[in-house]
């Protein structure tokens, strides 16, 4: 009996584990790239919290604007004083969730095409938006990368004309995450 | 050669000196060492993240883009391909894990690695805010009495 009880708890860690519901990174990857025609710029943050609920198909987002990293000081500062305004709106995130979830299978490897729908917070402003994005799931760990534009002026993120010419209207955001299940 | 021909000339000189001076110092000034810069605020990891999740705003006024120098025990360390992370944990959340961050500057990732958890220590860095889970600090270094 003392066996069969030993077997059956096993069986329910090693199932929990493997159809585990929520996956979770605290250093996902964000890139920003401007392509302009006076200066091309991009930054780096590898502090993005991520989680994502399997069954639900929520998928969260939550990135500190500080944490952006630019090869030149300068520019990150001036990201964070004058465009971001990083000390008045110090997070931006995305809330959302995955439309297409039956067409994912998390508990077989293989990459999946993954549509997402949410709300896209930037700057203190809140905009719905769909995009589309690629699920990888690889021996009980998932990836998921996207690629999408954001124009500035959605978000209330303004230019000054001295350096209209350094700073695109439209920013493509690259995201990259590779999650874990939370045990 | 004439008088204002040489005040122009040194006035030249002048400027363009002063553009290789802003160049250098402010358009493509360097980033900060943030190893060498002193500690705005020393406090117990924990006091630091109670601040922040009683008052995210006001903590955020206070510490937000501030050298902080915190002191605590390491619950554990973690690696990614390139960072290196020592976390300080004082809550269980809906997603694991709950308190402070701290990404250690790349000379420091052998050494991080091998802190033990429980190992009491002192880590000073650059504080990017609070993620409604964890306070993040950056480009963090130990400190050595």
């Amino acid at each position: 009996m003392k066996l069969l009880i030993k077997i059956a708890i096993i069986l329910v860690m090693i199932t929990g584990n493997v159809f585990a519901q929520k996956y979770l990174t605290k250093n996902g990857k964000i890139s920003f790239f401007s392509d302009a025609p006076a200066e091309k710029i991009e930054a780096h943050n590898n502090q993005v919290n991520t989680a994502l609920d399997i069954t639900t198909g929520e998928f969260v987002f939550k990135v500190l604007i500080k944490s952006f990293e630019f090869k030149n000081a300068l520019m990150q500062e001036h990201f964070n004083e004058n465009y971001l305004e990083s000390g008045k709106y110090p997070n931006s995130t995305f809330k959302g969730k995955v439309t297409n979830l039956s067409e994912i299978n998390f508990t077989k490897n293989g990459t999946y095409k993954a549509n997402v729908e949410g709300d896209l917070t930037i700057h203190g402003v809140t905009q719905k938006i769909k995009q589309s994005g690629f699920f990888e799931v690889k021996d009980g760990k998932i990836s998921a990368n996207s690629k999408f534009s954001v124009a500035l002026k959605d978000y209330d993120i303004k230019i000054p004309n001295t350096v209209i010419s350094n700073i695109a209207e439209n920013i493509e955001i690259t995201v990259n995450v590779s999650l874990e299940a939370i045990k | 050669m004439n008088k204002w021909l040489k005040i122009l000339l040194i006035l030249i000189a002048i400027g363009i000196v002063a553009a290789v001076l802003v160049y250098k110092f402010y358009i493509n000034k360097p980033h900060p060492d943030f190893e060498k810069l002193p500690a705005d605020f020393k406090l117990k990891a924990e006091v630091l993240y109670n601040e922040y999740v009683k008052d995210k705003a006001a903590a955020g006024l206070k510490y937000n883009g501030k050298i902080i120098e915190i002191s605590g025990k390491i619950a554990k360390t973690e690696s990614t391909d390139t960072l290196v992370v020592a976390t300080f944990v004082f809550k269980q959340g809906d997603f694991g894990d709950e308190g402070i961050r701290c990404t250690m500057l790349p000379k420091y990732n052998v050494e991080t690695k091998q802190i033990a958890s429980g190992t009491e220590v002192k880590i000073k860095g650059f504080c990017s805010g609070f993620n409604d889970t964890d306070v993040i600090i950056e480009k963090a270094s130990p400190v050595k009495e």
